[in-house]
């Protein structure tokens, strides 16, 4: 890493950390609005991760994100194990559910994109008609929350965030190591000329299915955190297609080719949603970001963080030149 | 090192490699030629395993490699390359080469890479990205280098001189003959020109309509009547 990205990083963590909590940790309805924004830009950089390096199109990410949901809950509830390691059995939960997946890793385009859409609508009626395990369409209450660490709890608003923040980051420095090692560079050629790699020995398949399960694991530990923040889960909350269009919006809006961008964007469209449209134009204000994400599909194909960056080098330019 | 028994690849009505039986050596520098369509890349596609044969037998150093997938045939030491280039793409050139040898080979050698990318004179070019900033000559270059990088033992090249400038050429040719001796590695090679070919290789070998009509030495195969008839298109008498 460059010493100017470490230190643009650390200052970043650092305000995440410390500055937000600060300033907005008072604000219940603000914070849960982070909070939430961070589970669909969680969403979004595991589903930019199999864009980016396995160069898949999914729309089926909410059915990791509900099956990790569901083991998470369900291990608590049933089997009273602990919120953290349940939560990571949620991802490993998901991980299986791509397992069952692979198969549609042999078709390639649109057609990869509804046959994992078609795959996510099965366990939504798993989650729906296997009513001894699941509690079917009553869903699963009283799923326990998140607990006290070190004398903070994590359930309060504040606490959450912290969780989701470090999900977020170690999510996102997972992704980075991923991309910076050779699997990473063999994934990023095989975008354009499959044929190239395999013919240097590159498992393409075995590749991407790699990138597949771990894009799962990290939706469903994002689902798993949502079931202890919120307590409640139904087949149609936890299966909803809108965490798989949300954290897409969020991903091309933000660049879903870098790894802050999804989250970035998630941040951004969805405080700006509901905290500014959603007062202007209570019915249908999600209207305004479908406009925003036309905008800058046209004017910045490569999403927000890469505009940013170019804008922010222009004024540095600038101001060095000046000096 | 490398066995045909019997190949034959058909695409529906169409054999486009018909009964190929074929030995090559560690040792052996071979000239793959035909007229367009006798079914040279179709046998390369064959022995790298992009296409599966419909029937016969490929061994690669004694093994059954029918079933293999391409990419476990490029770490046995089967290496390639293709008449259009394919770089990877979003890569520089020594990431291509870094890719294709840790996956080729399962180590990362810089020293190697380095050799390599002198041998095939892109030094200048390392750090250049592959797609968008080469010219032709070092695309094909790359192509070798890449083919390299996998450490193979039988390296199967496809048209690398076709569509080069004359002093592109010359140089390349320069290359091809120390390919050999340098890394030790079995050539197979489809170059159209007879010239080219009889300065390469000691034997050459000729497709005809999927069919090996030929296989020895050029003086002796050049002057075959039914390689002469291939050639020129003369009918059958």
């Amino acid at each position: 890493m460059k010493s100017s990205s470490l230190i643009s990083t650390i200052g970043l963590l650092l305000a995440a950390y410390v500055a937000v909590p600060l300033l907005l940790g008072s604000n219940q309805y603000v914070m849960s609005m982070v909070v939430a924004a961070l589970i669909i830009g969680g969403v979004a950089l595991s589903w930019a991760l199999l864009g980016n390096l396995g160069g898949m199109v999914s729309f089926g990410h909410a059915a990791f994100f509900g099956v990790g949901a569901y083991v998470s809950a369900l291990t608590t509830v049933k089997l009273g194990l602990p919120v953290f390691a349940a939560m990571l059995l949620g991802g490993v939960g998901a991980t299986i559910s791509a397992v069952i997946m692979l198969p549609v890793l042999r078709l390639r385009g649109p057609y990869f994109a509804l046959a994992i859409l078609a795959y996510a609508h099965i366990f939504r009626i798993v989650a729906t008609e296997w009513s001894s395990l699941t509690g079917g369409s009553g869903g699963v209450a009283n799923i326990p929350t998140l607990p006290t660490v070190f004398g903070v709890d994590l359930a309060s608003k504040t606490g959450a965030y912290l969780v989701v923040l470090t999900l977020v980051v170690c999510c996102a420095l997972a992704y980075s190591r991923i991309r910076s090692s050779h699997y990473g560079i063999a994934l990023r050629a095989m975008h354009d000329s499959e044929d190239a790699t395999r013919v240097v020995g590159v498992n393409s398949t075995l590749l991407k299915g790699a990138m597949l399960l771990v894009s799962a694991f990290m939706a469903g530990l994002f689902g798993a955190f949502n079931a202890h923040y919120i307590n409640f889960l139904e087949p149609d909350y936890a299966f909803n297609s809108l965490w798989v269009t949300l954290p897409i919006v969020a991903a091309i809006f933000g660049g879903y080719r870098t790894i802050l961008g999804p989250v970035l964007g998630a941040v951004v469209v969805y405080l700006v949603d509901q905290l500014i449209f959603k007062s202007l134009i209570p019915t249908g204000h999600q209207l305004v970001l479908g406009v925003l994400l036309v905008a800058m599909i046209v004017f910045s194909p490569n999403g927000l963080l890469p505009l940013l960056q170019k804008w922010l080098k222009k004024a540095l330019g600038k101001e060095k030149k000046h000096a | 090192m490398l066995e045909l028994d019997n190949v034959s690849v058909r695409f529906g009505g169409l054999t486009a490699v018909d009964s190929v039986t074929l030995s090559i050596a560690s040792n052996d520098v071979i000239g793959l030629v035909g007229s367009n369509g006798a079914g040279k890349t179709t046998l390369f596609n064959a022995i790298s395993g992009l296409v599966r044969p419909t029937s016969g037998a490929i061994r690669f150093e004694g093994r059954d490699v029918m079933a293999t997938p391409m990419y476990q045939r490029a770490r046995l030491g089967i290496g390639r390359t293709f008449q259009i280039p394919q770089p990877m793409h979003e890569l520089t050139v020594r990431e291509n080469l870094i890719v294709a040898q840790r996956f080729g080979t399962g180590k990362v050698d810089h020293q190697k890479i380095d050799e390599i990318l002198d041998f095939t004179s892109l030094t200048a070019k390392a750090n250049r990205d592959a797609a968008s900033e080469l010219a032709l000559t070092e695309l094909k270059a790359l192509e070798v280098a890449k083919a390299l990088a996998t450490d193979p033992k039988l390296l199967l090249l496809d048209e690398v001189l076709a569509g080069l400038e004359t002093t592109g050429k010359r140089r390349f040719m320069g290359m091809l003959k120390d390919l050999h001796a340098k890394f030790g590695v079995g050539i197979v090679m489809i170059e159209h020109d007879i010239e080219t070919i009889s300065n390469l290789c000691p034997r050459v070998a000729v497709l005809n309509f999927g069919q090996l009509i030929a296989d020895g030495t050029p003086d002796a195969v050049f002057r075959d009547p039914a390689v002469i008839k291939s050639y020129t298109g003369a009918a059958d008498a």
